[in-house]
């Protein structure tokens, strides 16, 4: 048979014109397009059948409903829950980036133990039986020693069951080194007690407020509840009411205010006091309040009328004298004025001294307990637990001094020093101590100055945390015992941020525990178990559950059904009532507003530090205990972050003298410390002024967050308050050079 | 056969000038025509048994399900396909059931038949969902709401799914080796043809209902490819042929892309 | 069936509220499956199907005044259903759907030509140079309403038609339950994630041809001059292009509504065409 080559080349056209003629051609073309459509490694959610969940949001103290939408048992978004009280319906960003803090990669998968140096990054998984022995037996060696005083535990939270079950046990086991991080909160509280006699939170009824004057508090930067600013700011839109920015930069709340009113950093208290000047002199206050309820008024007077004229007022601000007057005639003219203070996110506590001149201002225009003005709400907090009985040990234990020296003169009124807990132990002031237990806070990133608290952390030989995220402090502890994330369990949020109803948020969980992970009641409850009696009898619990329910008896049903518990027929105790001053008045000058404004003091000389620099909160950037989410960072814009780099804003004028165009890279130094930085040019910043975001320089966490910008908190060392004691620095001064 | 020699008869000799090769000699023409004629169709017969019948073979894979049931005997007991193929409260489908559906029931084995034990001790007892294989599943890019079929439109399982209610055994899923999906979707018959409307369920044989500006006689009877081929062809070389779709999209004269793509 | 009356869905956007906040950034990015990477500081390889842009009026301190535009893609209308995305598009991977006027993507015809990405003057389209990585453990955050894109192909905000979708499934399931009189969707049935999540309350969103939706009585789209809002506060962006979008912001502040389109030196109001 003879097979040439046109035979083979027929063959091949017969074989074409079969295949054509064939499905095979169109077949496998439609399948490989499908093929490529859809990649194995491109995820394919699973479908399935749809429910709500709804619980609270706790990574920021605001309280905020949420309700997460779960497809096949998996929580697949993060909605704010339709008519709560405090967000109805609304979300803010962190809130919604919540799953990838529940999913992400940052998360502590089983309690951990230090291999290697502190900070190495090794590790090696233990079980909890293993750890909560362990801590246990450091515990019981403390107290064998005598000196139960040596366990100092770090609260990111001040109120709820778990931070009263981590007191109580401190409390029962001997110390009385229970510290608590601080903010605005605290000054708000420490500003009532001292001029209203009244130990309650601070409750802003905003649905009536029709003028608000703002001091610096970043209404819609984060500060206090920022959901329901949002809402409030919204609803003065519509409503036809005022918002009076004042702060030295263009901040997104003062682009939104109807007016914005540029004012020398640190000096507000100041102007304060010259509002009140013009509204004494041209009799705008409420009378009737002054003069039945105004103890040391004539005082206050006095020192207003003579120290604080619009003309001298504006000479200390930088603020024209004339609007000064209007703005002092406009906010007592309205018929529901409020003011409020505690500048950007109301991290930092602030100056006592401008806390106090702003709640007076409120008592001039008759804003105590009456609608749109502030009110004292009562604290829940008691939880009908019987006092821990404490043996010989314990008892001596706790009649040491606080390390902070909270609770003792100058500072009887506060709870808690945070700032003065780590300089303390980093200057080795006071006795040694020999555990640390960090709950639900990040110190070594949050607090003012780093290195203090890493000083302070290296004098102590045992540090446990509680962090469900590798985060700075985790990566410096011996032990991590892993808490689990807010959607995996239960706890309470009372009090909520500014909230002026006694109000109870029930956060429970939405997904099981992803991890090897456990409620820090829990722990408590069986760290109590370990340690034994006197410890042990003062936490009879089954579990925290049981705690929990136990804790809220009549606000159980409400808390189960509605996700919280609000007493909606609460109203603020009326002015004879309000007061348990010693007077039993509203007292106008109390001790820190006797000698007028005082400035607070910033570190660093003019001449080697020509700049001043100021941190700024932004809700594109979580600057507290939780770490920037993924998609938080992506919003984060590029005249903020380029790369790794972070830029600072200065203003044109003053980057011209200097030397710096836009993008610029710079070396910014202050007494505290230096950064590498860039230069962004922006017109909304007093010249002079070098502003920087506050929430970046993370150096733990994961790719997507860890070495971006730079840690303000490292550049700015905390400044004591005279009064409170608690960190009122608003920046500290600087200088910025070429790189 | 053919020898060197015969080749180089063929060849034109170098002093032939312009007069051409030699003719062949007509028979060893005939033969070498013949030997073209005869492996073209060797190669068109290879090649159409290759694409008609050893392909739809090697493409497929068959699988079985992991465990063989019976619609037949559950429709018996249970009556009402409702019970297990239900629309939740908020509109969606449940689809094959989960093991939540089946376990009122087969807590403990109800019968005697092997698969209804190896289907209580292996998936109940261990809480483990079974991982049917779904004749109908569609990939990801498509938005299919039953709710609109079945409650708006009135349709009934077996126009889609077939007579899959009264089988008494799970029948073979027969896998693209290429892209993962069933037989079903592009339908048994390689080549695309269908007599019922079941057969296959891609694209084309949903817009075999959506095209309302097609001619109504010929809407719900299944279409052949090829004739949508050719209304497509129709459809842009002479626009205005048929009627234009108001509700529909712009670019095709259709119905809207995210009626049933998400 | 009753045919039911096209709709338009549309957006106001109050920009005197937004505060810039970013919460319908990651809302969108949430509900839409929308893949981040380790460094996002490159805005032009980021993908955010909403995006805020931070507007300046160009005055020197104190006189500085800051504005913020959420921009989700504007569904355009252009004329008669052509939208400068949907005109050029090679592979119909986007298409106007003259019901709802929405501009649909799907992502398996699109093969990355980008030729929608240029014409679009709105850049509110974005591409998927690389492939989605979702660290261990997040895909299970995904959305199964939403397909997730691979590499090479054009992606943007849909208005969250899969919403519209759910929404419809429920409302046949009702009416077929006897519980509702019609399967027409209110106004509170189908929400934007973008909207729901707010918290200023600055979006709305709703049908610009239902009379009884707040978007149809805020922006007063008229018909008779290509859908340009009677409102005196509200504008549109880059109007004058004749791309009939369907978002419609609004400002008190004279700076803001002259920043939504490009004007001379010293030319006067919009001129209207």
């Amino acid at each position: 048979m003879k097979v040439g080559r046109r035979s083979f080349l027929s063959f091949i056209i017969g074989g074409a014109a079969g295949t054509a003629l064939s499905p095979l051609p169109w077949k496998l073309t439609d399948d490989l397009s499908i093929w490529t459509q859809m990649w194995p490694w491109t995820p394919v959610p699973k479908d399935g059948a749809v429910s709500y969940t709804g619980s609270t949001c706790t990574l920021c103290p605001a309280g905020c409903g949420i309700n997460v939408r779960m497809v096949d048992g998996r929580a697949v978004k993060i909605e704010g829950m339709e008519g709560h009280p405090i967000n109805d319906g609304g979300i803010c960003i962190l809130g919604l980036s919540g799953l990838q803090l529940l999913y992400g990669p940052t998360r502590v998968k089983g309690p951990l133990k230090r291999v290697g140096n502190r900070g190495s990054g090794r590790w090696v998984s233990i079980s909890w039986e293993e750890a909560i022995e362990e801590v246990a037996g450091k515990l019981t060696e403390i107290r064998e020693q005598g000196r139960p005083e040596a366990l100092a535990v770090f609260s990111g939270k001040r109120r709820g069951t778990v931070p009263a079950l981590v007191s109580r046990f401190t409390t029962a086991f001997g110390s009385p080194n229970f510290v608590t991080a601080a903010s605005t909160q605290d000054s708000y509280e420490l500003a009532l007690h001292r001029m209203q006699g009244v130990q309650a939170a601070a409750g802003l009824d905003l649905a009536n407020t029709d003028f608000l004057l703002s001091f610096g508090s970043g209404i819609l930067d984060g500060w206090g509840s920022p959901v329901r600013m949002f809402r409030t700011h919204s609803a003065l839109k519509d409503g036809g009411g005022k918002l009076v920015q004042i702060e030295p930069r263009l901040s997104n709340t003062a682009a939104k205010a109807d007016q914005w009113i540029a004012i020398q950093p640190g000096t507000e208290a100041a102007l304060a006091f010259g509002l009140a000047h013009v509204i004494i002199l041209e009799k705008r206050y409420r009378t009737q309040f002054v003069s039945q309820y105004g103890e040391g008024f004539e005082a206050f007077r006095q020192m207003v009328m003579t120290d604080y004229t619009p003309d001298k007022v504006a000479k200390i601000t930088g603020i024209d004298p004339k609007t000064i007057v209007t703005l002092a005639r406009e906010f007592s003219r309205s018929s529901t004025p409020l003011a409020v203070c505690g500048k950007g996110g109301g991290d930092v506590p602030g100056s006592m001294n401008e806390f106090f001149a702003v709640h007076a201002l409120n008592a001039l225009v008759g804003g105590i307990n009456r609608p749109g003005g502030i009110w004292a709400v009562p604290e829940s907090g008691d939880f009908g637990w019987p006092d821990p009985e404490m043996d010989e040990t314990a008892a001596r234990g706790m009649q040491q001094d606080r390390l902070d020296g909270a609770g003792a003169p100058p500072y009887v009124a506060m709870a808690a020093l945070p700032n003065r807990f780590f300089e303390a132990v980093a200057g080795g002031k006071g006795y040694p101590l020999e555990a640390l237990f960090v709950v639900e806070s990040n110190p070594c990133f949050t607090e003012p100055d780093p290195e203090t608290v890493k000083a302070a952390f290296s004098k102590i030989p045992f540090v446990v945390s509680f962090s469900s995220f590798m985060d700075e402090t985790a990566q410096n502890a011996d032990l991590i015992l892993p808490n689990h994330v807010y959607l995996e369990r239960y706890e309470d949020v009372p009090n909520p941020a500014g909230f002026n109803r006694p109000f109870v948020g029930l956060v429970q969980p939405v997904v099981d525990p992803q991890f090897n992970t456990r409620n820090v009641g829990d722990v408590m409850i069986a760290l109590a178990q370990g340690v034994g009696d006197p410890v042990a009898s003062a936490f009879a619990w089954d579990g925290y559950e049981a705690c929990l329910e136990e804790a809220y008896p009549d606000q159980w049903d409400s808390l189960t059904s509605e996700g919280y518990w609000m007493a909606e027929d609460f109203d603020p105790a009326p002015w004879p009532e309000a007061f348990e001053t010693a007077s039993g008045k509203f007292e106008f000058v109390p001790e820190g507003l006797q000698r007028g404004y005082v400035p607070v003091e910033i570190a660093g000389e003019k001449g080697g530090f020509p700049l001043v620099l100021t941190p700024y909160d932004s809700m594109r950037i979580s600057s507290g205990y939780v770490g920037n989410p993924p998609f938080m960072t992506k919003t984060i814009p590029a005249e903020v972050l380029k790369g790794k780099e972070l830029l600072v804003e200065l203003n044109p004028q003053t980057a011209d003298q200097l030397g710096f165009s836009e993008g610029s890279r710079a070396v910014l130094a202050t007494p505290v410390g230096t950064a590498n930085v860039r230069v962004h040019l922006y017109d909304g910043i007093m010249p002079g002024l070098v502003a920087m975001a506050r929430g970046l320089g993370h150096t733990a966490y994961d790719k997507y967050l860890a070495d971006k910008g730079t840690n303000v908190n490292r550049l700015i060392g905390p400044t004591a308050d005279p009064v409170s004691g608690l960190n009122a620095a608003w920046g500290i001064r600087a200088k910025l050079t070429r790189a | 056969m053919s020898t060197v020699d015969e080749h180089e008869k063929d060849m034109p000799s170098e002093d032939s000038g312009g007069k051409g090769p030699p003719s062949p000699d007509p028979e060893q023409k005939n033969k070498a025509t013949a030997y073209v004629i005869f492996f073209f169709f060797v190669g068109l017969i290879a090649s159409l048994i290759v694409g008609w019948i050893i392909f739809p073979q090697l493409l497929y894979s068959q699988k079985e399900q992991p465990i063989n049931f019976n619609h037949a005997l559950h429709n018996e007991l249970v009556g009402d396909c409702a019970s297990c193929h239900y629309f939740r409260e908020d509109g969606t489908f449940s689809g094959v059931p989960d093991l939540w559906s089946c376990v009122d029931c087969h807590m403990d084995v109800q019968g005697e038949d092997p698969e209804e034990e190896k289907f209580v001790t292996e998936y109940v007892w261990q809480d483990r969902e079974v991982p049917w294989l779904v004749y109908s599943k569609q990939p990801d890019c498509v938005f299919f709401s039953h709710a609109a079929h079945v409650l708006s439109g009135g349709m009934d399982c077996v126009t889609c799914h077939g007579h899959i209610g009264e089988s008494e055994h799970s029948k073979v899923y027969e896998e693209n080796r290429i892209t993962g999906y069933s037989r079903d979707i592009w339908g048994r018959n390689i080549s695309g043809f269908k007599r019922n409307s079941w057969d296959r369920m891609k694209m084309d044989d949903c817009a075999d209902c959506h095209e309302e500006a097609r001619d109504s006689a010929t809407k719900d009877e299944p279409r052949a490819p090829v004739g949508r081929v050719i209304d497509n062809i129709i459809r842009v070389a002479f626009p205005g042929t048929y009627a234009d779709n108001k509700g529909g999209s712009v670019q095709t004269q259709r119905g809207a892309c995210f009626k049933c793509h998400k | 069936m009753k045919q039911e009356r096209p709709k338009k869905f549309g957006m106001v956007i109050d920009l005197d509220k937004c505060t810039g906040c970013g919460a319908c950034l990651v809302a969108c990015m949430s509900e839409n499956n929308v893949p981040f990477k380790p460094d996002e500081s490159d805005k032009l390889t980021s993908i955010t199907w909403m995006r805020v842009y931070q507007l300046n009026n160009g005055k020197p301190y104190p006189e500085t005044d800051i504005c913020y535009l959420p921009r989700p893609c504007q569904h355009c209308e252009g004329d008669h259903g052509h939208s400068p995305c949907v005109s050029v598009c090679p592979a119909t991977a986007t298409d106007y759907g003259m019901e709802t006027g929405i501009v649909s993507q799907i992502y398996t015809r699109c093969f990355g030509c980008r030729y929608c990405m240029a014409a679009c003057p709105y850049h509110a389209r974005y591409f998927n140079w690389w492939d989605p990585v979702w660290p261990d453990g997040m895909e299970k955050y995904l959305n199964p309403n939403v397909s997730v894109r691979m590499r090479g192909v054009v992606e943007k905000c849909s208005f969250c038609y899969h919403r519209y979708q759910t929404a419809k499934d429920k409302a046949i399931y009702q009416f077929a339950e006897g519980e509702r009189d019609s399967t027409d969707l209110e106004e509170d049935e189908y929400q934007t994630a973008c909207t729901q999540a707010c918290p200023a309350g600055a979006i709305i969103f709703g049908d610009l041809n239902n009379p009884s939706h707040r978007v149809h009585q805020i922006a007063q789209p008229d018909e008779k001059h290509g859908g340009r809002p009677k409102n005196p506060n509200a504008f549109r962006l880059l109007e004058r292009l004749g791309t009939n979008p369907k978002v419609y912001y609004l400002s008190s502040r004279d700076w803001v509504r002259r920043a939504g389109d490009n004007y001379l030196e010293g030319e006067g109001k919009l001129k209207r065409h």
